[in-house]
């Protein structure tokens, strides 16, 4: 494809634009914990836009996009089944403890709550997802430069992660924060014409619906059996690996998107950031699923006139992760294709950037100053945390290369998130609303649980991935692995935590103030309309969310 | 208009304002860029740019 004069004016303007961003919150940076955690002053119209802008990244526009081609309309399982639940969830029981803790990040609350090992443990294992989930972010833009501009694939890596670190070596947190927001609204008025043009192109929604086999058009109707369905898995086990285990692991614990709650005012817009970032978050299927489905439905025999093929890879297979591009390449003019590309680059930039500001803090606060340098000056944790922005980078250009080895990034990272964030719930919610749970408990938990993790991700085999063990369970799609993998390993983190706190002492109660439910003062905002407290609107949330799911069974 | 450089809304209004002067000049000036998609687009970013930039954005 050859971009034109606008479109490159578009790219440029967007570039000037976070990189101005950048230099304008450079002035408030004066310390360490303006860098690394914004001093808690970001309004709550913005924390609720990063909230979700942070999980808007090549990921989820490229990769939601594929499954939505791979999976049908299930795929917005992710949103009507994980994510609202999740949010809510968050936003009504857990935020009290990660804000009431006055915790700068989710590893330094399992040392509150629990202890040095296992905030070690926490901080290493995030420190790690973060930095392949930038990677994989990185993958997505390089590989999209390649196919749509023939630019090459490792120049593309490199130009791309040095304008990420322009501005958040800069700005910091602050600047990552205040660009996921403008990559928010160029994702998806970037994306909305498309979504309109293709579908149509294609004839409405139920003409992509009469030539797409039953199975991809129906969220529910086909789970009752694994063989019935595309993604090969049943509806108990999408309900507990995906709606509880992972979508809980990941809105409730990841610190990724839970730091942007934990950066609001006060507890009231940290409680109320998630639960309102779940409103336009129940939409996104909109933007990010049904481009999928309109996709595959163009690619029938029955719409061939419309000229539009999802693209093979070399070995003829159809290349899912591709999908975007080629639709923004078959229905966008030049100037529209430049916002398009653009918003390609945005959720590239918004994913990478909150995967780094994220990792700064961890490896900061919870592995740097909590074990190799204590008691320095602020100035030089802020030193620090610039350096280890630059070191998060260059990392992630390491595991960029990594995941070229996959062909849809969506399983690949789903995989990922099962190993470490499938466990994490389960000592959360032991820790949370269990007093008994002990610090031992809560470490063998967890490394017991990524260790059945990576066990299960052994005996299972899907789509020539995993099965390094023995390839005994065979799955028909990389999607249920990762939910299998999720569910057995926050299953062996549960038994072996309430196992071994049993045996092992308790913290007393009075160092558990704060922390843990029944020791816990809840919020309350008495005089406060509807809108301004949590539960009604979470209620309002959850009754939404379930009408989808009865309207798309 | 310094001082509002601060506020985010006024930048992501300001981004789409001159997003929608490229789209809209393009389709009244290129014959690349004469397509319908655009000129909607372009009045939509537009609409868009202006309610940010006039929203009070409370930061």
């Amino acid at each position: 494809m050859k971009l034109h004069l606008a479109d490159y004016l578009v790219i440029l303007l967007y570039f000037a634009f976070v990189v101005a961003v950048g230099f304008i919150i450079k002035k408030r940076i004066k310390s360490s914990n303006d860098f690394l955690n914004s001093s808690k002053t970001i309004p709550l119209w913005i924390t609720s836009l990063a909230f979700i802008s942070a999980n808007l990244g090549a990921q989820e526009v490229l990769g939601m996009v594929a499954s939505g081609a791979k999976y049908g309309i299930m795929t917005v399982h992710f949103y009507w089944v994980g994510a609202i639940f999740a949010m809510v969830f968050l936003g009504v029981f857990m935020m009290p403890f990660y804000y009431g803790s006055h915790a700068r990040s989710v590893p330094e609350y399992l040392f509150l709550r629990f202890d040095e090992k296992t905030r070690a443990l926490n901080a290493v294992t995030f420190a790690v997802m973060t930095v392949f989930s930038s990677g994989i972010s990185l993958f997505a833009l390089a590989k999209l430069f390649e196919v749509v501009l023939q630019w090459d694939f490792d120049v593309s890596i490199w130009v791309a992660a040095g304008i990420v670190l322009v501005y958040t070596f800069v700005g910091g947190l602050t600047s990552a924060v205040y660009n996921e927001v403008l990559q928010f609204f160029l994702i998806v008025l970037g994306l909305s014409p498309l979504v309109i043009v293709a579908l149509q192109d294609a004839g409405g929604w139920e003409n992509v619906k009469a030539n797409l086999q039953p199975q991809l058009t129906h969220a529910w109707k086909y789970m009752g059996s694994a063989d019935t369905n595309p993604m090969g898995i049943h509806f108990m086990s999408l309900i507990f690996g995906l709606g509880f285990v992972m979508s809980f692991g990941y809105w409730c614990t990841d610190f990724l998107v839970v730091q942007r709650a934990m950066i609001a005012k006060n507890m009231n817009a940290a409680q109320r950031t998630p639960i309102l970032a779940a409103f336009p978050k129940m939409l996104m299927p909109l933007i990010v699923v049904l481009p999928g489905v309109v996709a595959i439905a163009l690619s029938q025999p029955g719409l061939a006139d419309k000229g539009y093929k999802i693209p093979v890879d070399a070995a003829g297979q159809l290349d899912y992760t591709m999908t975007l591009p080629s639709l923004l390449s078959h229905y966008y003019p030049s100037g529209l294709m430049g916002v398009g590309i653009t918003a390609l680059l945005a959720s590239f930039m918004s994913g990478m950037a909150g995967n780094v500001t994220a990792f700064n803090s961890v490896f900061t606060y919870d592995i740097y100053q909590a074990y190799f340098v204590k008691k320095r000056s602020d100035r030089h944790y802020l030193r620090v945390g610039k350096l280890v922005t630059l070191f998060g980078i260059l990392f992630s250009i390491g595991t960029a290369y990594i995941a070229t080895s996959f062909n849809n990034i969506n399983d690949f990272l789903q995989l990922v998130f099962s190993f470490v964030n499938g466990p994490l719930f389960a000592t959360f919610l032991l820790g949370m609303f269990w007093k008994r749970t002990t610090a031992d408990g809560a470490f063998w938990g967890l490394l017991m649980g990524t260790i059945g993790a990576a066990i299960t991700h052994g005996l299972t085999i899907a789509e020539g991935k995993g099965g390094w063990i023995s390839p005994m369970f065979p799955i028909s799609s990389g999607m249920g692995q990762a939910f299998i993998v999720a569910a057995f390993s926050w299953v062996v983190n549960f038994f072996t935590t309430i196992f071994v706190s049993l045996i092992t002492k308790p913290k007393p109660d009075e160092q558990l103030k704060g922390l843990v439910y029944s020791l816990t003062e809840k919020p309350k905002y008495k005089g406060a309309k509807w809108y301004q407290q949590v539960v009604p609107i979470g209620i309002l949330l959850l009754i939404i969310t379930i009408l989808l799911n009865l309207i798309f069974f | 208009m310094y001082k509002r450089l601060n506020q985010l809304s006024f930048i992501i209004g300001l981004f789409f304002i001159i997003l929608s002067v490229i789209l809209i000049g393009g389709y009244l000036l290129s014959e690349a860029l004469n397509a319908r998609i655009n000129l909607y687009s372009g009045i939509s970013f537009l609409v868009f740019g202006i309610f940010m930039v006039w929203v009070k954005s409370g930061e």
